[in-house]
């Protein structure tokens, strides 16, 4: 009964207090709002980065050589031209590789009449549709004799054949590509976008011959991708891989290797590595962003109290004891807290959603957030409201009355 | 055996402590009120007439002396029993009014039941009842703000009176009153008084004193004279 009572004077008292109510659910609404958007940002990226890693079409039985020195992605020398197509045939010289996949990348717009879209230009040898695997819809792919008479063609994926074909069948069609026309013989199967959004389709391939001698106009690959027949193989493959390419390029035996390998296992590892760091990240940002929520709720609560002392005690005057007091404050803080955390919960999950909505940044809802801000800032409010509620009803209502 | 008193000090001092000296405010105060007693308590400002009252209230403790309200000895009680002995024994009419801010006047006359261990389930015909007894009965549903002064004293007193306390005390209850509201006031008090209220009265004003039985006069904190009124 005192219980329920008090509650009603909570009730009431949050509606006398409109300001401070407000001050205060927009504080508890913010602070789990923006905690919860940040996590959720946080989270979508390191989603999709990983995704993107993962989904590179890299088998445990393959490796690619790519130009320049460095680790994994990040080459420390730009326009390293050491790579070539005599690499590759004497890489598939070596009893252990099955397939040798040299590659030249050119980010480009391509044309179709009136429409245009960018995407990325593969060179590549033939061998490249057997290597990832990837299936056609119609068409056919580049062939052996495409390389050899270095033939404007090209083999589209299908994000680029929708964007500029619209409903028109592509197969048979020019399109252009910088300053030439290429015809369009081969469709790729979709893929679809990943769970993060990175496109796989957004591609289109054509003959690496071709590549060389019109588009790139230049003589270096940028990647060779090399599939052993085995796992186990992969370790001396790349042994013999780095000397065969030492010795081409004329490296002597105290310069360092200008090329790099990318390796199943080194994804993975770089990939964990790169998980921990954005956790780290991850559980920074959400502290601070938690303090910042906090410290402005237990301002609040703190002027809120103070702004109160006389009408604890005139309540006091009138009979409340020290409990009720404490009661009354408990349930204008939990029904503060409850009230600013389902509206920033519905806030967060709005703008997470938004964001993700309008492609502005990648987000992953999850519910650890939600809990953590809602508890804590609940704790804040608690703590910071009723202690100096409680020590307001402490002072004898003598002194309260008369502040 | 002599008859025992409802308010009942013996020898009570009280000081505050400020930051390195002690200021006295009340010293050796003997004090017997009983029953039915209609009593002023008179003297400058600064003589510890507010202080006397708050203990009589329970609103804070001696620093020394006994208090024995309707046979409990108050230093011996606790918070519950305290805030008990506010609710139901005594009705509190301030000078400054202490009425809760934007809330009606209904509810501000109801806050006692809030806290009362009796709750009735009339609580707001209760209510309307007492406001009604001060001719209040047409401003239920103002606030503070929305109502002159005289009418915000009636309010205070309704409040005082909803859980139907045997002791009033009124802390200048005129103090922020015309003369016409002053007079409405003091009668209310008198009719109290016939109705079997015991009234504490605290003023500078003689006139309203004189409305008492019992006068008695505060300097410096001590008790300079206790008189019947003429």
């Amino acid at each position: 009964m005192r219980i329920i009572k008090n509650c009603g004077q909570a009730l009431r008292g949050l509606r006398l207090n409109r300001r401070n109510t407000l001050l205060m659910t927009i504080g508890v609404m913010i602070g789990i709002a923006s905690l919860t958007v940040i996590v959720a940002v946080g989270f979508g990226v390191k989603v999709k980065v990983l995704n993107r890693i993962a989904n590179m079409g890299f088998g445990p039985e393959s490796f690619s050589v790519l130009a320049g020195a460095g680790r994994l992605f990040f080459s420390r020398a730009k326009n390293t031209t050491s790579m070539t197509l005599q690499d590759v045939e004497d890489l598939l010289a070596l009893p252990t590789v099955r397939l040798v996949v040299p590659r030249q990348r050119k980010p480009m717009k391509i044309i179709n009449k009136k429409e245009f879209t960018s995407t990325r230009v593969y060179g590549v040898s033939p061998d490249w549709q057997i290597a990832r695997g990837w299936q056609l819809i119609d068409g056919v792919f580049l062939s052996d004799e495409d390389m050899d008479r270095k033939k404007k063609v090209v083999v589209l994926g299908s994000t680029p054949a929708r964007k500029i074909f619209k409903n028109e069948d592509p197969i048979g069609k020019m399109v252009r590509l910088q300053n030439s026309y290429y015809k369009v013989i081969g469709l790729l199967q979709e893929k679809g976008l990943t769970e993060s959004g990175y496109d796989p389709d957004d591609r289109v391939l054509i003959p690496l011959t071709t590549s060389i001698a019109r588009l790139t106009r230049e003589k270096h690959l940028h990647s060779i991708k090399v599939v052993t027949w085995d796992v186990s193989q992969v370790p001396e493959t790349m042994e013999v891989v780095t000397q065969i390419l030492r010795r081409n390029q004329n490296l002597s035996v105290f310069s360092e290797d200008d090329f790099r390998f990318v390796t199943h296992e080194g994804i993975m590892e770089w990939v964990t590595k790169a998980a921990q760091a954005m956790n780290r990240m991850l559980i920074l940002i959400s502290t601070v962003s938690l303090l910042v929520g906090g410290i402005v709720i237990m301002n609040i609560s703190l002027v809120s109290v103070r702004e109160r002392v006389k009408e604890i005690g005139i309540r006091r005057c009138f009979g409340a004891r020290k409990m009720d007091i404490t009661l009354q404050f408990l349930f204008e803080s939990i029904l503060v807290s409850l009230l600013g955390g389902i509206m920033g919960i519905g806030l967060g999950f709005g703008l997470s959603f938004g964001l993700k909505l309008f492609d502005i940044l990648p987000t992953q809802i999850t519910w650890q957030p939600f809990v953590f801000s809602f508890i804590f800032c609940t704790l804040i409010g608690l703590i910071f409201g009723i202690h100096p509620a409680r020590k307001a009803a402490l002072m004898s209502p003598e002194e309260s009355i008369r502040s | 055996m002599a008859p025992v008193s409802l308010i009942e000090m013996n020898s009570i001092y009280k000081s505050y402590r400020n930051i390195g000296f002690e200021t006295e405010v009340l010293k050796n105060i003997t004090l017997h009120i009983d029953e039915g007693n209609y009593i002023s308590i008179m003297g400058p400002s600064g003589a510890g007439k507010s202080t006397l009252m708050a203990i009589a209230g329970c609103l804070s403790q001696p620093t020394s002396g006994e208090y024995i309200l309707d046979g409990e000895t108050v230093g011996e009680l606790n918070d519950r029993k305290l805030s008990r002995i506010r609710n139901e024994k005594i009705g509190f009419v301030f000078q400054a009014f202490h009425l809760l801010q934007g809330v009606t006047a209904l509810d501000n006359v109801i806050l006692p039941l809030v806290y009362s261990r009796k709750y009735p389930s009339d609580i707001k015909e209760r209510a309307r009842e007492v406001l009604a007894k001060v001719g209040l009965e047409h401003r239920l549903h103002h606030t503070p703000g929305q109502l002159s002064g005289g009418e915000q004293q009636r309010v205070t007193i309704a409040r005082s009176l909803i859980n139907d306390p045997p002791i009033i005390l009124a802390d200048e209850p005129t103090g922020n009153l015309d003369s016409k509201n002053g007079i409405e006031t003091m009668k209310t008090f008198d009719k109290l008084v016939q109705e079997g209220k015991t009234i504490v009265l605290i003023t500078h004003d003689l006139q309203v004193a004189e409305h008492a039985d019992r006068i008695i006069a505060i300097r410096d904190g001590e008790i300079a004279s206790d008189s019947k009124s003429i």
